[in-house]
């Protein structure tokens, strides 16, 4: 095993461990974990944006190979031709870097008003087509359709289409606020809550199960990094936090009902 | 019955951090000692294999990797299945990934593919880039990035992950966009995901696509299942774990399935001996 898995490994147990340890309480292990993790995800999120983003899509444009701006002694080759419209999104995000200076902090409303109209337009157009008009159309099923057996745990059947039907009408009707929900209606919009009711139940299932899916696969590198091949990483670890948060309990008893 | 009664109200109160122990107990003894739960193929799993098993023999499809290392345990047995089962029937491969990590996921799972070997010695994936597959890469952008693949790959990629012109690329020949793919498949974690390949990849162009998910997201997701915008969906764990089984190719997921179901137990007698607890607690304060 080379040097810089082993360390690797060392590093790894250690900020499995040193989140775990949040577990028993907030602590300076935690703490460490949390502020690496914060810093090296914005630093790698910018890096690799920086090269893989503006670099060849925006410089490469702007900049390309024997291209008008070549005399700046500026050139980018990406197989790209130069394209003026470029400039546009560049000064868009240089006028958002610049909002840092206090004086200069309205120009950054310009590139947010871009961005949230683009991705308003974007949206308006994905969640309408996909969810809305989609899902209406799947909704509109033909309930006593005679090719359709009464019953089926997996299939279409006529029992699920009036579940499906039931189930949706109720539950839009319980967010219909402009009749007082008593009687019939009311009854009808309660049944609308009980059906919501076993969708966050489904979901809260869901959630566990992928919090304990992510579990199992941080046990399963602890195990891993436990082995000989990693002198042991996984228990050198566990000892020193355990021992020194002992340590650090016993000199800071104020604190333990924290 | 007052003793027994003592005994669930203590339960009820027990402190967090023994719940914690017991939780991390459950999953890691099943670990240690692996056990072999049967695991059962959901009709949606089921739908999900069949769509790629269908996928015309040679076809060249989309793989996007859109999760980190976070969500690694749910989604990355899901992607190495699937790249399992494309190779199997000959397609050539185009990785995408609109997580900025993804790229290292998908260089983990072609080295898993690339190391595996036969009982007799012989790779069983004899795979190779540019030929087989071809990673893209990384572009910031999430539904941006898509829709650009929508409408001209050439102007999100101008270089695959290696830095490579796209135009100077054999395997790129005749790719112009989307729909120049026969499938699409996202193996997300969230956003950006499944919700945007659905929107702004599949509907759009009408490219057959289908996705893996985390546990969490799968709510969201399964009406795109019964509409027909995804052809199936691995849900989570178990959704790995019967894609494994369905391709015969047991991994890391079947393993966890024990552990899972494990630590299921322990949450629901929990969250049964907590609201006991609660009632007994109310009817006791109640009479006094």
């Amino acid at each position: 095993m080379s040097f810089s898995a082993v360390l690797g490994a060392w590093i790894a147990a250690f900020l499995t461990l040193g989140i775990f340890s949040y577990l028993y309480r907030d602590n300076p292990f935690y703490k460490i974990a949390e502020h690496v993790f914060v810093g090296v995800s914005a630093a790698y999120v910018a890096a690799i944006s920086f090269w893989t983003q503006i670099y060849p899509n925006l410089f490469g444009r702007l900049f390309p190979k024997d291209g008008p701006l070549a005399f700046t002694g500026l050139e980018f080759d990406f197989n790209h031709e130069f394209n003026i419209l470029y400039l546009f999104p560049m000064l868009l995000g240089v006028m958002m870097l610049i909002s840092v200076f206090q004086q200069f902090n309205w120009m950054a409303r310009w590139g947010i008003a871009y961005t949230v109209a683009i991705a308003a337009g974007l949206k308006a157009f994905g969640y309408l087509n996909s969810n809305v008009l989609n899902q209406v159309k799947a909704s509109s099923v033909d309930i006593f359709s005679g090719s359709l057996p009464f019953f089926s745990l997996n299939g279409d059947s006529v029992f699920n289409n009036i579940v499906l039907v039931v189930g949706t009408l109720s539950a839009l009707m319980y967010f219909y606020f402009s009749k007082e929900q008593t009687g019939n209606f009311g009854r009808f919009t309660r049944l609308g809550i009980y059906f919501l009711m076993v969708s966050f139940g489904a979901s809260f299932g869901f959630a566990v199960m992928g919090r304990i899916s992510l579990l199992v696969g941080r046990f399963n590198d602890l195990i891993e990094y436990s082995s000989a091949d990693y002198n042991y990483a996984t228990l050198g670890v566990l000892v020193f936090i355990i021992v020194t948060l002992g340590f650090w309990s016993f000199q800071n008893p104020e604190q333990k009902e924290n | 019955m007052k003793f027994l009664e003592d005994i669930i109200l203590k339960l009820g109160a027990v402190d967090r951090r023994v719940i914690f122990i017991l939780i991390g107990l459950a999953v890691l003894i099943p670990l240690l000692t692996p056990i072999s739960l049967p695991v059962r193929e959901t009709p949606t799993t089921v739908k999900f294999y069949d769509g790629i098993d269908n996928i015309p023999k040679n076809s060249k499809v989309l793989v996007s990797f859109d999760y980190g290392p976070s969500t690694r345990p749910e989604i990355h047995p899901m992607n190495v299945g699937v790249l399992r089962h494309m190779l199997r029937n000959g397609h050539q491969i185009y990785i995408s990934c609109l997580w900025p990590d993804g790229i290292y996921m998908a260089l983990d799972a072609l080295e898993e593919i690339t190391n595996e070997v036969n009982p007799d010695n012989v790779s069983t994936f004899d795979i190779k880039e540019y030929e087989d597959y071809i990673l893209l890469g990384y572009r910031p952008g999430a539904e941006a990035v898509i829709k650009g693949l929508a409408s001209d790959l050439r102007k999100v990629y101008t270089v695959d992950a290696n830095g490579n012109f796209i135009d100077d690329i054999e395997m790129m020949d005749g790719i112009k966009n989307l729909n120049d793919f026969a499938y699409i498949y996202s193996g997300s974690a969230g956003y950006p995901g499944t919700f945007e390949w659905v929107k702004y990849g599949g509907d759009p162009t009408g490219v057959p696509m289908s996705s893996g998910t985390t546990s969490v997201q799968v709510n969201e997701v399964i009406p795109y299942v019964q509409t027909g915008q995804l052809i199936g969906l691995l849900a989570g764990m178990p959704g790995a774990a019967e894609y494994e089984k369905l391709i015969n190719v047991p991994g890391i997921a079947i393993q966890g399935m024990a552990a899972q179901s494990f630590a299921h137990i322990v949450i629901v007698l929990f969250i049964v001996f907590g609201n006991l607890a609660f009632f007994l607690k109310q009817r006791r304060d109640r009479k006094y």
